[in-house]
């Protein structure tokens, strides 16, 4: 059998392969240049960027749970103006397909992000944020709320003819309406899932394990989750291209993703564990397209055998 | 090379107090020398748990066999640390590293201090290979509440024998050594007109923080090794900073963990 074709499409950006990295799981794109080249990667999706820095939540951030992580990162950042100029030049030099993640306090801060971005060029799409778990204001109240979070995707879709995409929340009370809402704002592809809201406890101490008592869960704990949701959407709007993530940590779990309407996935918590693992998931990924016969891997999107 | 993941095999485990060990890992491939201070992230190889790689400071480092071998000094602190201690011998090991920031060895003159606390001691007990080898003099601070806790004395007391060092124990109850808090002790032997022209050190946060005061009232340039729960040891995390001194903070795992103390604000720690 020839090399399969790896290349996919989401919504109207293609991508040499259907792996990205999750945000906030890879720096700015080069902070792991060394172990996992970012230009190998189908793209990277930047560290949420506000118009401001960010120093982020206090300590302690992290907790190890089973099967996964909570963090409460706070979305720490350098601010858009130093990704522009620091950053970003490099990756362009350097053909990563890049994606950035948005964030705001104010869907008018959303929109001086991506206009800053704009005005610096290289960017390939956007990402919005409307579910980190971790901030007080903005964010997760945008992707909780269908009515504001179709008129945020509208003023956002208002400032770029590039791809724009809407990280959904699995905390939201009605995640279809919030997906159909960001579709009608004129969202081109959906990632999902966010991390999901909870906590740890340490038992000796009787207090939280994190400063800011709640965080987002991550890793493979939720990947049934993930794959439910993302099945749902794809189900509910089957013309509104996916992003998979939650959990992913091989090959198979990518399929696994794009089988239940996912046009590409994001790997992130994976990362921290090994770092190259985003490489090994696409090299898995294409073993199993050898294996199965499939010569392209995006005939696999949406392609579940219903029982 | 820079940092590297490797596959190593656990080649041996010495216990060296009643909850502390040292293992060696010989490594399938070669890494990087580490520089004294510098740690590796661990994990068992093919196990889903823990779910984090561990981060442990070098103690030791030889190039001898394949890609040569680490150690580790490792404290039993909870299941992880338990489950190190229980692996069998030949278990196959992922090892990532040499990471993060090291102690200054290429800048290093005069007589250094050194201040080990509780588990604080690999970095320094690497570092003295290293000071050997420069011919430079040392002086070894290794404290602890009490005589049983101490860890390594006795090789520490070896090393001093036969090379250019010195080993001063402290004990807060005094039963082994000077008593006193560590970081007293060195204050008095400063007070006492000892030559010091830089202190590094390692142990909990609040010793760190005392020493970091005894090295501002006595006008001592220090460097610290800071430990702090991480899940990626590669600084994309962001889950172990530090508050830094004039705002702002450090990452752990990528500015340190070796740190020059006055970087540190202490007082947000």
């Amino acid at each position: 059998m020839t090399t399969p074709d790896l290349t996919v499409t989401v919504g109207g950006l293609t991508l040499a392969n259907p792996v990205l990295a999750a945000s906030g799981t890879f720096g700015y794109g080069l902070d792991l240049d060394d172990l996992c080249p970012p230009e190998r990667l189908g793209g990277i999706v930047t560290k949420g960027l506000s118009p401001e820095p960010r120093a982020g939540a206090p300590m302690p951030r992290i907790a190890e749970t089973a099967c996964g992580m909570l963090n409460a990162i706070g979305l720490e950042n350098i601010g858009v103006e130093a990704f522009c100029r620091e950053k970003l030049p490099v990756l362009r030099e350097r053909g990563v397909t890049v994606i950035v993640n948005v964030f705001g306090a104010s869907s008018g801060q959303y929109r001086d992000v991506i206009e800053r971005c704009e005005a610096a060029g290289g960017i390939a799409g956007y990402e919005l944020n409307v579910s980190c778990p971790n901030v007080s204001s903005g964010g997760m109240e945008f992707g909780h709320d269908p009515a504001l979070l179709e008129e945020l995707t509208r003023l956002c879709r208002d400032a770029t003819v590039k791809p724009l995409w809407v990280k959904l929340s699995p905390n939201a009370p009605d995640l279809i309406a919030t997906a159909q809402a960001a579709a009608a704002g004129g969202a081109d592809a959906l990632s999902l899932i966010n991390t999901l809201r909870g906590m740890a406890i340490d038992p000796y101490r009787r207090r939280p394990e994190l400063a800011r008592t709640f965080g987002g869960l991550s890793g493979p704990a939720v990947m049934p989750v993930a794959l439910r949701m993302v099945y749902e959407v794809h189900r509910a709007l089957p013309g509104v291209p996916l992003v998979g993530l939650g959990g992913i940590e091989t090959g198979l779990d990518a399929v696994r993703f794009m089988l239940a309407g996912a046009s590409a996935v994001q790997v992130g918590t994976a990362t921290f564990r090994r770092p190259d693992a985003m490489l090994r998931i696409i090299e898995e990924l294409e073993a199993y397209c050898r294996e199965t016969k499939t010569s392209r891997v995006a005939s696999l999107t949406g392609a579940l055998e219903e029982i | 090379m820079g940092r590297r993941n490797v596959s190593a095999r656990l080649a041996g485990r010495i216990d060296l107090t009643a909850d502390t060990f040292s293992l060696r890992l010989q490594l399938d491939e070669p890494v990087d020398r580490p520089v004294p201070g510098q740690f590796v992230m661990i994990r068992p190889a093919g196990g889903s748990q823990p779910f984090w790689r561990r981060a442990f400071s070098v103690a030791g480092f030889g190039t001898d066999g394949d890609g040569g071998w680490l150690d580790l000094m490792i404290k039993i602190a909870g299941p992880g640390t338990r489950a190190w201690h229980e692996l069998p011998t030949g278990a196959a090991v992922e090892v990532l590293g040499p990471l993060g920031s090291g102690f200054p060895v290429e800048a290093v003159h005069g007589r250094l201090a050194l201040v080990a606390g509780g588990i604080g001691l690999p970095p320094l007990l690497y570092a003295i290979g290293e000071l050997e080898r420069r011919g430079v003099a040392w002086d070894l601070y290794l404290g602890a509440p009490a005589a049983p806790a101490l860890v390594g004395a006795d090789i520490c007391a070896e090393r001093a024998k036969a090379g250019r060092g010195r080993l001063i124990i402290a004990t807060d109850d005094g039963s082994r050594g000077e008593r006193g808090v560590v970081t007293e002790v060195l204050e008095r032997h400063i007070e006492a007109g000892e030559r010091v022209d830089a202190l590094w050190s390692c142990g909990p946060m609040p010793m760190l923080a005392a020493l970091a005061a005894v090295a501002e009232r006595t006008n001592v340039e220090a460097y610290v090794a800071l430990e702090e729960r991480m899940a990626c040891g590669l600084g994309v995390c962001l889950g172990c900073i530090v508050p830094a001194a004039g705002g702002g903070h450090l990452r752990v795992c990528r500015e340190g963990p070796v740190v020059p103390a006055s970087r540190i604000d202490w007082s947000r720690m």
